[in-house]
């Protein structure tokens, strides 16, 4: 249990690469939140096409591009053993997502499931990343 | 791949979070090198035989010498 409390809390990382990862976090809950208040916003018609639709676009693009060059930061300062960890749980997220979706569109076009949402592949993504961190970190201890 | 770390680290007495400063990597890092469960990148194994002042081939072994 301890052991994979650990993983989780990414102990014994060097300050830097908490550092790096905290501002990686901060970015993500930036990206999050507006996401969702752009989200809510356009569910109750409060802004209408036009330039709002296009400062929601560039706020939240910019705040994406934001994330993502942090996340290159983060992933270029890392250790590289941990670094080997976040790029092998990203190829597990990039595979279980992409056979995932292949397998519910085959569902989807029977009628079987549900229409399928662009936010479950997101937790999908970030659930399966999740995991492959964790597995990652426990296997190198 | 095997290595000598553990044994070249307990020579001079240093800890793995020693080891781990000088070399600028994390002590699991260490850890899993020392475990043969992490191979080092060629950077790190040059960085080991500088600091231990010795050969790459004096500190890892490749599996394939063994047998």
């Amino acid at each position: 249990m301890k052991t994979i409390l650990d993983a989780i809390a990414c102990r014994g990382l060097p300050a830097r690469d908490i550092k790096n990862a905290n501002i990686v976090n901060l970015w993500a809950l930036a990206w999050a939140i507006s996401l969702g208040l752009i989200s809510f916003l356009s569910k109750y018609q409060w802004y209408s096409p036009g330039f709002p639709t296009i400062l929601a676009f560039t706020i939240q693009t910019g705040i994406g591009i934001g994330l993502l060059l942090a996340f290159i930061r983060f992933l270029k300062n890392l250790d590289e053993m941990e670094r080997k960890i976040q790029l092998d749980a990203l190829a597990l997220s990039v595979g279980v997502t992409v056979v995932a979706f292949a397998s519910y569109s085959i569902l989807e076009k029977s009628g079987i499931v549900p229409d399928l949402k662009s936010s479950y592949l997101i937790a999908l993504i970030a659930l399966t990343y999740m995991a492959g961190i964790v597995f990652g970190r426990i296997r190198y201890r | 791949m095997k290595n000598r770390l553990k044994v070249l680290r307990a020579e001079r007495n240093w800890t793995q979070a020693d080891l781990a400063a000088a070399l600028e990597v994390s002590r699991q890092t260490i850890n899993a090198i020392e475990k043969e469960k992490f191979d080092p990148s060629l950077p790190l194994a040059f960085k080991v035989a500088r600091l231990f002042e010795l050969s790459i081939e004096d500190i890892f072994k490749d599996n394939a010498d063994s047998v």
